[in-house]
């Protein structure tokens, strides 16, 4: 195991949240979380901030009309083929 | 339709019966119409545009119908035509200069920002405080912000959770690429919500 730096730690983020980290690099993260409370600090709002945005992107349903229109389309085109 | 029926057909048929084709397409495809969409309104931003895109992803992966090997995973294949349209779709070279200076957005903190500026000094959350001031539409403007090569891997993370194999599938891109762009474009949108804070005067955040 290799300790790492809060600056090495926090460029793993992303890659950890994700669940992009196995091995070697999952390990030598978690021993620094494990032992600094700034970068679990950090982490959190990494994690909070995807929560955030995730849950204010649009939620719209199809417009009634769009099944019709895609219909119509793929209808045009086996016409033309 | 089962799943077997699809797969045994024999590759000769399709051509005899186009009729039949469409209606194999339309039975499997239009179910995730909701879904598609979905996403697609999360790429564009537009109701209309996303539209346009789920009718122009339809289109071509009937064109393509003939090339899925395993039509149980079809939603992720249509999702795979849609990023890919919507990436290149919008690819401009005015949008990819729009990131900046990569070295210095790598380095920017939204939570060292607000941390240094301590914007509610009685909250004992600053942080989600923070961030719980953004009304809907400003965080929407945000994501929409982000260059397509940045928001289209985020916006399939958010809502596929794909691993990062599936998603350097989907955009035909190494890992390594999906990893860079989905860590630039979450710095992209941390600046452009302080951006956005400093409009609206949740901060002054003076010199930045």
């Amino acid at each position: 195991m290799t300790r790492i730096s809060c600056e090495q730690a926090v460029q793993q983020f992303f890659a950890y949240l994700d669940r992009g980290l196995s091995g070697e690099p999952l390990d030598d993260l978690e021993a620094h979380l494990e032992a600094c409370l700034a970068c679990c600090d950090r982490l959190a709002f990494s994690r909070q901030l995807d929560a955030f945005v995730k849950s204010r992107m649009p939620d719209d349903a199809a417009p009634a009309g769009l099944e019709a229109r895609v219909r119509q389309a793929l209808g045009r085109l086996a016409t033309e083929t | 339709m089962s799943d077997a029926a699809v797969t045994s057909r024999p590759p000769d048929r399709a051509a005899n019966e186009p009729a039949d084709e469409r209606r194999r397409f339309e039975t499997l495809a239009l179910p995730h119409l909701g879904h598609v969409f979905k996403v697609a309104v999360r790429l564009t931003g537009r109701v209309e545009d996303a539209e346009d895109l789920v009718q122009e992803t339809y289109i071509k992966a009937f064109g393509a119908f003939s090339t899925l090997r395993e039509p149980e995973r079809i939603r992720a294949w249509l999702l795979r035509i849609l990023a890919r349209l919507a990436v290149d779709r919008h690819r401009s070279p005015a949008r990819e200069l729009a990131v900046g200076d990569l070295a210095q957005l790598d380095r920017f903190s939204l939570y060292d920002l607000i941390w240094d500026e301590d914007p509610l000094p009685y909250s004992d959350h600053l942080h989600r405080d923070f961030l719980a001031q953004f009304p809907d539409e400003e965080v929407r403007r945000a994501l929409l912000a982000l260059p397509e090569a940045y928001r289209v891997p985020l916006v399939l993370l958010y809502t596929e959770d794909l691993s990062y194999r599936d998603l350097a599938e989907a955009l035909g891109c190494p890992v390594g690429t999906v990893m860079s762009r989905l860590h630039r474009a979450r710095k992209i949108l941390e600046r452009e919500l302080w951006q956005c804070a400093k409009r609206r005067g949740f901060v002054r955040g003076h010199g930045t």
